[in-house]
């Protein structure tokens, strides 16, 4: 038992040491225009999903079935993050250039509820380009946005011709920014 | 012998399974408004700044920057980068949206290089909210941009002056 006890000890110390020593020397790629590996990518997908299944309060939307929130949460939704997360029907090229790269709505639906999606905005997600919104909106526009976002995939046609902008005003990511 | 091999084995298994549950099961905390344990930023920092040495190493500038590229890359940066990094000549605002932090240029400079900083505006920085701009801009603007950032927090008023977008 002892001999068993000593080995572990010293297996423990190795592996803690090998991957500070993998750190140090420079072994990590770090650029987010390559790709990391499936199972890295799987598994901080798991783990972010698990993260924000046990923090993120489970709540119902104290808005009404309406469609006026659909097109109010739309309004925001284009105006201030479709810079990055694609605009409907057009894919964001800029949010590509992220790792992880940046969810689009439009194109994948999103598996959190709208509890999830308000809690993520407010309080971003460490270690990727989602920054924390804070104050930036009110509570009520949190679930506006999200009654949107969480409905992006599958939008009625006459909400999807209404909020469309006049092509001369589309918002430009440099707007977006100020 | 074979007991201390047993041992010496069993903690390759049991770490990374401990490890892999803990963020299975959502311990891992997702905010960017919050800051993360001392012992997470000091393990990963320094990871990134040799993986950006090491990566650069074997870069070097096409040419000595000039006072006519330094503004080049100013004006980009006022365009392109000043958003979250800061603007020059303006006071310190600390980065609480994000984590890690976006690295408020004007105030704070840069360790890097010119080639470091080359390498990391083109190809982003995995798992933070600086995104690759390789697709965005042509090299010579890359690396104007390098020999802006490099020299942001020693301007002087007449460079930010000069970097300053045209009034129509």
């Amino acid at each position: 038992m002892k001999t068993f006890l000593e080995g572990f000890a010293i297996g423990t110390l190795v592996l803690i040491l090998g991957v500070f020593l993998f750190l140090k020397t420079e072994m990590a790629d770090i650029r987010a225009d390559a790709v990391p590996s499936p199972w890295v990518a799987g598994f901080l997908n798991i783990a972010t999903h698990a993260s924000v299944r046990r923090n993120a309060p489970t709540q119902q939307s104290p808005l009404p079935n309406d469609e006026q929130v659909l097109l109010a949460g739309g309004k925001l939704f284009l105006n201030d993050c479709a810079g990055c997360h694609g605009e409907l029907g057009k894919p964001s090229e800029f949010g590509a250039t992220f790792y992880p790269p940046v969810p689009q709505f439009a194109q994948t639906a999103t598996r959190y509820t709208e509890a999830q999606i308000v809690w993520i905005a407010k309080h971003g997600i460490r270690r990727s380009g989602m920054g924390a919104e804070g104050t930036s909106y009110s509570d009520i526009d949190y679930w506006h946005l999200a009654r949107f976002i969480r409905q992006m995939t599958q939008l009625p046609p006459h909400v999807l011709e209404a909020i469309k902008p006049p092509p001369a005003q589309q918002p430009s990511p440099s707007d977006v920014k100020k | 012998m074979k007991n201390f091999l047993a041992g010496f084995i069993t903690p390759f298994i049991l770490l990374p399974l401990v490890v892999l549950a803990y963020f299975a099961l959502g311990f891992g905390d997702t905010r960017s408004d919050v800051k993360p344990s001392r012992w997470e930023t000091a393990l990963i920092r320094p990871a990134v700044r040799a993986a950006v040495r090491r990566n650069a190493a074997n870069l070097s500038t096409p040419s000595t920057a000039t006072e006519e590229s330094i503004i080049a890359g100013g004006k980009l940066y006022v365009l392109g980068c000043m958003g979250c990094h800061g603007e020059p000549g303006k006071p310190y605002a600390e980065d609480h949206a994000n984590f890690p932090p976006v690295p408020q240029l004007p105030h704070v400079g840069t360790q890097y290089c010119e080639p470091e900083i080359y390498w990391i505006v083109k190809h982003g920085i995995r798992f933070t909210a600086m995104s690759a701009y390789g697709p965005f801009y042509k090299e010579d603007q890359l690396w104007s941009l390098a020999a802006f950032i490099h020299r942001i927090n020693t301007l002087t008023p007449a460079e930010i002056q000069s970097i300053q977008p045209q009034k129509h």
